[in-house]
């Protein structure tokens, strides 16, 4: 798996791309995703790869980082879109305190989950998140009190968002697109943070020998749940900012092709990488957005691309490259 | 013997289902000292390994670190507590470069560096200036930068031992450290073995008896699962249970 | 609550069981063997059904369609496996489950092209319809009877040819240690290659098998591959024994908590597995080693 977290070290006599690359990812990231309304076909489009980049970015947390294929993150990310949605259509909380009851109704259920979890390993651990994360959309099926069952959560509109003594008008799209894009900048910073921190280190070193991990002195298990919580919570804020983008919360956000779609940007953009999951988010969510204009079965060829690339670009888009500047290097 | 014991293995056993691995050890290994442990295949030399170093827990019997009842604990803890080992087949972080393979045990060891979510890897400088140490102490400085996985079987080896070393253990325990390696090779990790257990306290397993007999301070002896023998390399070369075993009835050899 | 309706739902229960046992043999057989979790197993399921609906139409006759159903998908699993999964060998455990899971994508928007989004009845076959009144005991309706001998006699087949054959050796030694089978001069791809096909084979006959108890739709394929992992979690993984314990046990729990607590039903299997993790990580017959 490609990494473009190590640090290099400065070449004196040329400029060392992948270490500015490196240093400045989140602004660079930020940039990016400021500019791609105008980039991509439309406002939409642009919204759905913030929100699902950054759902892919906290699934490449757990599996690109950690090296633990989780097939249940819909769990996290509809318990944040729940746990949002409940908190202003139900109890009347504000826009951002509904955004923090998402967060850690997102973190609470990674808690349990992952608590049962990650006794097992490897693809006995794909299994088990898959089934637990369908418990918990059969249980929001059959809590219709609550979730609204299989018609969704309704009623959460946010017109207007009060920050200090602006007022901002959340039908705007572009507001409202400005709006997410904060709130996502600030997880990639985060990421970051948690990627260069020495817990970076130590997940990538389960990752590579989970059984050397701890002979060097890693609580294994530990150091797993606190990144499944992480990756939780991140999945949670995505889906909290979905339930406030659509203004309501589907049941599929926590089906098993909720869960599938992490798997598949990460794989698509490049697993352990910080660019990947944004990129993969944008190649799947591009192809839904052309051929879907062709054909209702766009989820063929996304089925299909999703294969050649697990047969002939195994590190992803952005994975490959990063590769294939590593391999030119002296 | 007046040192005191760094470990002590108290009636240790290991049962797989119905299969005995190991069956009620007493050995004590003292401060300071090189004790080789040898013995003909399967004679129970690696699972004997595996729990003085914490991977595998003893179904019998206790271990004593220092004074304190080990046997049972996580793994994570024989490393906290000073406990590190070298593994008979490289086992390393392959996609990782040389240093941050050595850097990550420095970390392992360094309780707020370990806990932190936060602060920049990069910041605790002293962990880097260990990981070079390290790699110094068995050669390896000019390849900090190479992935793990690009390195040689020889390279890989040491830098196996650079591992362990990072944590600064008080017992090293190194499983054949020289398996696969190249006479010369051999030689050379011979001689770093020496080296360090100046400083320390080793064991080592190791299948090249020869080569023991002149390094090691003491030499337990296993065989089929039980202690044979432990001793001087004097001891154990005069001792005639070691002899039937590894040298056959009848034949006179010299270790 | 009557005795009766009890026996009833029981009844349903162990031929509900049957198909999960069927399900999670094909599941089990191709993860002993290559260590491969094949997320297209539910897939593979559901194209069973329609190819089952497909001859069905054309012959007009449920045996033919009995025997061309396995026959056909486990030729499909062959090509797949031939094609696809071969690549992937010694690429690590991921990458194959990766390949599988979007496999199943493809396929269920195939059978959507060719037999459109919406569900279809499935009859049971006229032979089959109506049932036994045994007095005393309750009313058992032929087709599930078939179900559970079909079973049983199927798992009696391939205990033997596991057991009892030249094959049966091969695919048990090969499962434990390829490199050993290869060295002795057997084409251990070759085995790879018709027990993936065997396992297709079976996930195709279970989806035959349960069309008249369910709606055929181009969506059952994933119920049922999250079905079939709780079944596999809950008896352990590559272990037949286990699956079919495990089968019928979940058969049995569902059936009962449909009776009992009918919004429960969907949830109680979840919860059995649930309870089992935290008791034995690796299912009731599994080894951790398998998982690594």
């Amino acid at each position: 798996m490609i990494r473009d977290i190590a640090p290099v070290q400065i070449a004196p006599t040329r400029i060392d791309w992948p270490m500015l690359a490196q240093r400045w990812r989140v602004p660079l990231l930020a940039v990016g995703l400021a500019a791609l309304p105008w980039i991509v076909p439309s406002q939409a489009l642009a919204v759905n790869i913030l929100i699902f980049g950054l759902y892919a970015t906290g699934f490449n947390l757990l599996f690109g980082f950690t090296g633990m294929l989780s097939f249940g993150h819909a769990a996290f990310f509809g318990a944040g879109a729940y746990g949002t949605g409940i908190a202003l259509a139900r109890f009347g909380i504000g826009w951002f305190g509904a955004i923090g009851t998402g967060i850690a109704v997102a973190s609470a259920l990674a808690l349990l989950i992952g608590a049962l979890s990650i006794r097992s390993r490897g693809i006995y651990f794909s299994m088990v998140t898959l089934a637990l994360a369908q418990l918990i959309y059969y249980i929001a099926l059959q809590a219709t009190g609550w979730t609204g069952g299989e018609n969704g959560l309704r009623g959460l509109t946010v017109l207007t968002l009060h920050i200090g003594p602006l007022t901002l008008n959340f039908l705007d799209p572009t507001v409202k697109y400005y709006v997410i894009l904060a709130f996502v900048v600030a997880a990639l910073w985060a990421v970051s943070r948690l990627l260069n921190a020495p817990f970076g280190a130590a997940i990538e070193a389960i990752r590579e020998n989970e059984g050397r991990a701890a002979a060097c002195g890693y609580d294994v298990k530990r150091i797993k749940l606190v990144a499944f919580v992480l990756s939780g919570s991140i999945c949670g804020l995505a889906g909290a900012l979905n339930a406030l983008h659509l203004s309501i919360v589907p049941i599929d956000s926590l089906s098993y092709q909720t869960s599938g779609l992490a798997v598949i940007m990460v794989l698509l953009g490049g697993a352990g990488t910080f660019f990947g999951p944004f990129i993969g988010a944008a190649i799947f969510l591009l192809i839904e957005d052309v051929f879907s204009l062709w054909t209702v079965h766009w989820q063929l060829f996304a089925g299909m691309v999703f294969i050649l690339a697990v047969l002939f670009l195994p590190h992803g888009v952005w994975g490959t490259l990063v590769s294939w500047r590593k391999g030119r290097e002296p | 013997m007046s040192a005191t014991p760094v470990l002590a293995a108290e009636g240790i056993g290991k049962r797989f289902g119905g299969f005995t691995a190991l069956d009620d050890v007493n050995v004590a290994f003292e401060r300071g000292r090189l004790t080789a442990i040898i013995g003909p295949n399967g004679a129970g030399k690696s699972t004997f390994f595996s729990l003085l170093s914490g991977a595998v827990a003893p179904t019998e019997g206790h271990i004593h670190f220092e004074g304190v009842d080990v046997a049972g604990e996580p793994q994570h803890r024989f490393a906290r507590m000073g406990i590190a080992r070298s593994y008979q087949i490289t086992n390393l972080f392959p996609q990782l470069s040389v240093h941050e393979n050595v850097r990550l045990a420095c970390q392992a060891m360094h309780a707020p560096a370990r806990r932190s979510l936060w602060r920049d890897r990069t910041r605790y400088t002293g962990l880097a200036d260990e990981a070079d140490a390290a790699l110094a102490q068995v050669g390896l400085a000019s390849r900090r930068k190479r992935l793990a996985a690009s390195l040689a079987h020889g390279e890989q080896r040491a830098l196996e031992i650079a591992v362990a070393l990072a944590s600064r253990p008080k017992l090293l325990l190194l499983d054949e450290p020289t398996a696969g390696m190249s006479p010369e090779e051999t030689k050379e990790m011979m001689a770093l073995i020496g080296r360090l257990a100046a400083e320390r306290t080793v064991l080592l397993v190791e299948h090249k008896m020869k080569m023991v007999m002149g390094l090691a301070d003491r030499i337990v002896v296993l065989h089929q699962g039980k202690l044979l023998a432990s001793g001087t390399p004097d001891e154990i070369r005069a001792d005639a249970a070691v002899r039937r075993v590894y040298l056959g009835e009848g034949r006179s050899g010299r270790g | 609550m009557s005795f009766d309706l009890i026996m009833a739902q029981l009844f349903a229960g162990v031929a509900l069981g049957a198909v999960f046992v069927l399900l999670s043999t094909g599941l089990s057989v191709i993860f002993g063997m290559l260590g491969v979790v094949n997320f297209a197993h539910g897939a593979f399921f559901m194209v069973g059904a329609y190819a089952g609906v497909f001859i069905l139409a054309l012959t007009g006759n449920f045996w033919i369609a009995l025997a061309a159903v396995p026959l056909l998908v486990g030729a499909m699993g062959l090509a797949v496996e031939r094609f696809l999964v071969r690549p992937l060998y010694g690429r690590g455990s991921d990458y194959p489950l990766l390949l599988t899971f979007g496999l199943g994508y493809v396929l269920v928007e195939v059978v959507r092209i060719l037999f459109g989004s919406d569900g279809m009845p499935f009859e049971t076959p006229e032979l089959l319809t109506g049932g036994i009144d045994i007095e005393g005991l309750g009313y058992f309706q032929t087709y599930r009877l078939f179900v559970i001998g079909m079973t049983g006699l199927l798992m009696l087949c391939l205990w033997l040819l596991l057991e009892r054959t030249r094959y049966g050796l091969i695919i048990r030694a090969a499962s434990r240690d390829p490199e050993i089978v290869a060295v002795l001069g057997v084409d251990v791809r070759r085995v790879f290659l018709l027990v993936f096909g065997l396992g297709t084979g079976l996930a195709a006959l279970a989806g035959l098998l349960a069309a008249p108890m369910r709606t055929v739709n181009p969506e059952m394929g994933v119920t049922v591959l999250i079905e079939a992992f709780v079944v596999t979690v809950i008896g352990g993984m590559g272990s037949l024994l286990g699956g079919a314990i495990a089968g019928m046990l979940v058969g049995i729990v569902v059936s009962l908590t449909a009776l009992f607590m009918p919004e429960m039903s969907t949830i109680s299997m979840f919860a059995l597995m649930a309870l089992v993790l935290l008791v034995r990580p690796y299912g009731l017959f599994g080894r951790g080693v398998l998982a690594r």
